[in-house]
C-alpha cells in the first residue's frame, strides 16, 4: 500500500467537490447550452436574440425549457450524489482505491454527457412531431447508462493502475 | 482546507451531510424559480410582456396567461387590446385562444369584434377574422353561421381559414361537418387538404364523412391520400373504446377540455359518458362548465337525467355558460318530446 501524502488528499477532495458540484450544475446548463448553441451556431441567429428566445421559452407551456434541463439534470443529480458517498467516503491511507473509484466515476459522467449531449442535439438538429418524447426518456436512459459507464472506467482503472505487488 | 487530514476518508462524514445539504438547498432554489414563474404569481410579469414591441415576446405572454386560467383576469384589457388592434395574425389569435381559458364573456367580445369582419373586402382581413374565430375554439359557437358562409368566399384562403376555425369550434357538429364534406370536392387543393386534415386530426368521424373521405385514398395529390388514411384508420364515435376514453380523459385535468369538446362534437353518441360530465358543471373553469353544458346537451335523450343538475346550474356566475345551460335544457326536452309523445302513441 502506498501512503497518502497531504497534496495527494487534498487533491481528491477538491477532486470529489469540483465532480459534485459539476455534475449537478453541469447536468441543469447542458441542454441549455446546447440549445442556445444550435441557434447561434446552426441557425446563425445573433447571441443576444437567442438568449432573449431562450429566456421567453423558459417556462412557455409547448416549450418549458426549463423543465427540460431539470429532466436532464436529475440523472446527473444522482451521479453527484454517488460521487459524494462513493468517491468522498473511499479511504484516505489507499489513494488506489479513490482512483479507481474517479476513473469509474468519470466513465459514468463521460458517457452520461455523451449521451445527453448527442440526444438533446439530434432533437433539435432533426425535429419532428415526436421529438419531446426524447426528453421523457432520456432521464431513464441515463441512469441505465450509469452503472455501464461506471463499469468501464473501472475496467479501463484496472489496466491503467495495477496494484503493486505487496 | 487541511482540517480533515486525520479523516480516514477523503471527505469527513460533517463535509458530506453539507454537501447533501446544499444540494437540496440549491433544488429548492429551482423549486422556488419555477414557482415564482409560473402559475397566478407570474401574471404581472406576463402583462409587462404583453407591451413588449417584439410580437413573439407578446405570443409567448399570451399562451402563458392562457395556461393560468381565470387567475389572468387581470390580463383581459391588454389581451383584449392584443386581440382585436395588434397587427400580428399570430398575436391576435394567441391572445384570443388565451381569453377562451381566462373569461368566456371577453372570448365573446373577441368574437363579436370580427364577425363583421368576415364581410371586408379586403381578403387579408377576412382571413384573419377566420383564424381568430377558430382560436376561440366552441366559445365562438355563435360565430358559425358566418363562418359557413365564408366557406363559399372567394379567396381560397379564407375558405381553407373558414374550414380550420369551423373544425375548432366543432359545434354543433351536423352544419360542421356538412361544410368540411363540401370542402372535400372544392376546387382548390389547398382548401381539400385542408378539409380532409380536419377529419384526420380534430373531428369525430360518421359514417357519411367515412363515405366521403373514401374516394380520397385515390387522390392524385399524395398528401390528400395519406390524411385520407390518418382519417380512416382513425377510431369510431360508435367504438366503445373511444367513448371509454373520453370518459377516463374527462376525469383527467389535463386533457379535459380536450375530451369534452370531442364528446360534444359526438352528440348523441356520446350519452354513455354522461356520468363522468355532470360533476363538471361545476368545475371552477368557466370553459369547463361551458364544455360540460354543451357535451350534454348535445347528448339529448340519453342525457335526460341532466335535466335536473342542469336546472340548478341556470345561476351560473358566468353569462356564457347560463346561456349554454339554458340552450342544453331547452336541447335535451326538445329531444324528450317527440320520444315521449310517440310512447303515448304506442300505447293502446
Amino acid at each position: 500500500m502506498i501512503a497518502t501524502t497531504p497534496e495527494t488528499s487534498l487533491r481528491l477532495r477538491v477532486l470529489t467537490r469540483l465532480g459534485f458540484w459539476g455534475a449537478v450544475i453541469g447536468g441543469l446548463l447542458l441542454p441549455w447550452g446546447i440549445m442556445l448553441a444550435v441557434e447561434v451556431v446552426v441557425h446563425q441567429v445573433p447571441f443576444a436574440r437567442a438568449w432573449r428566445s431562450f429566456t421567453l421559452h423558459l417556462f412557455a407551456p409547448g416549450y418549458n425549457f426549463f423543465l427540460i434541463g431539470l429532466l436532464t439534470a436529475a440523472p446527473f443529480v444522482v451521479l453527484s450524489v454517488l460521487i459524494l458517498l462513493h468517491l468522498g467516503a473511499a479511504p484516505v491511507q489507499d489513494p488506489l482505491i479513490a482512483r479507481r473509484r474517479t476513473l469509474g466515476l468519470a466513465g459514468a459522467g463521460l458517457g452520461m454527457l455523451v449521451l445527453a449531449g448527442w440526444t438533446h442535439l439530434e432533437v433539435l438538429l432533426h425535429p419532428d412531431a415526436q421529438g419531446a418524447l426524447a426528453y421523457l426518456y432520456l432521464p431513464v436512459i441515463l441512469l441505465a447508462s450509469m452503472p455501464i459507464g461506471y463499469g468501464l472506467g473501472r475496467a479501463i482503472a484496472r489496466i491503467l493502475l495495477p496494484r503493486p505487488p505487496a | 482546507m487541511t482540517g480533515n487530514i486525520s479523516s480516514p476518508t477523503i471527505m469527513t462524514p460533517r463535509e458530506i451531510k453539507l454537501h447533501l445539504l446544499g444540494l437540496v438547498l440549491f433544488v429548492g432554489l429551482l423549486g422556488l424559480w419555477y414557482w415564482l414563474s409560473t402559475g397566478a404569481r407570474a401574471v404581472p410579469t406576463l402583462i409587462e410582456m404583453l407591451q413588449d414591441d417584439d410580437p413573439s415576446t407578446r405570443i409567448v405572454a399570451a399562451e402563458q396567461l392562457g395556461q393560468v386560467g381565470p387567475a389572468a383576469q387581470a390580463a383581459i384589457p391588454r389581451l383584449l387590446a392584443q386581440a382585436t388592434e395588434d397587427g400580428n395574425q399570430h398575436a391576435n389569435t394567441t391572445a384570443a385562444a388565451a381569453l377562451k381559458s381566462i373569461d368566456l364573456t371577453a372570448a365573446r367580445q373577441v368574437m363579436t369584434h370580427f364577425m363583421p369582419r368576415l364581410q371586408e373586402q379586403d381578403a387579408q382581413q377576412r382571413r384573419t377574422a377566420c383564424a381568430v374565430l377558430g382560436s376561440l375554439g366552441p366559445v365562438a359557437k355563435p360565430a358559425v353561421p358566418a363562418l359557413l358562409a365564408a366557406g363559399h368566399d372567394p379567396d381560397e384562403l379564407v375558405r381553407r381559414n373558414a374550414l380550420m376555425a369551423l373544425a375548432s369550434i366543432g359545434i354543433p357538429s351536423p352544419p360542421i361537418v356538412a361544410a368540411l364534406l363540401e370542402g372535400l370536392r372544392d376546387s382548390s387543393s389547398l382548401v381539400r387538404q385542408t378539409a380532409v386534415t380536419q377529419f384526420a386530426f380534430t373531428v369525430p368521424l360518421t359514417q357519411p364523412v367515412v363515405t366521403a373521405v373514401t374516394p380520397l385514398l385515390n387522390d392524385p395529390n399524395r398528401s390528400i391520400a395519406t390524411l385520407a388514411r390518418s382519417a380512416l384508420d382513425k377510431a369510431r364515435p360508435d367504438e366503445a373504446t373511444q367513448l371509454e376514453s373520453l370518459g377516463l380523459m374527462v376525469q383527467h385535468s389535463a386533457a379535459r377540455d380536450y375530451a369534452l369538446h370531442q364528446l360534444a362534437q359526438l352528440g348523441p353518441a356520446a350519452g354513455d359518458a354522461l356520468l363522468p360530465v355532470l360533476p363538471l358543471l361545476q368545475d371552477d373553469r368557466p370553459l369547463i362548465r361551458y364544455l360540460a353544458a354543451e357535451a350534454i346537451g348535445a347528448m339529448g335523450v340519453s342525457a335526460k337525467q341532466a335535466v335536473q343538475p342542469l336546472r340548478l346550474r341556470r345561476e351560473d356566475p358566468d353569462p356564457v355558460v347560463r346561456e349554454a345551460v339554458v340552450e342544453a335544457i331547452a336541447g335535451i326536452e326538445a329531444a324528450m318530446a317527440p320520444a315521449e309523445s310517440s310512447g303515448k302513441a304506442a300505447r293502446p
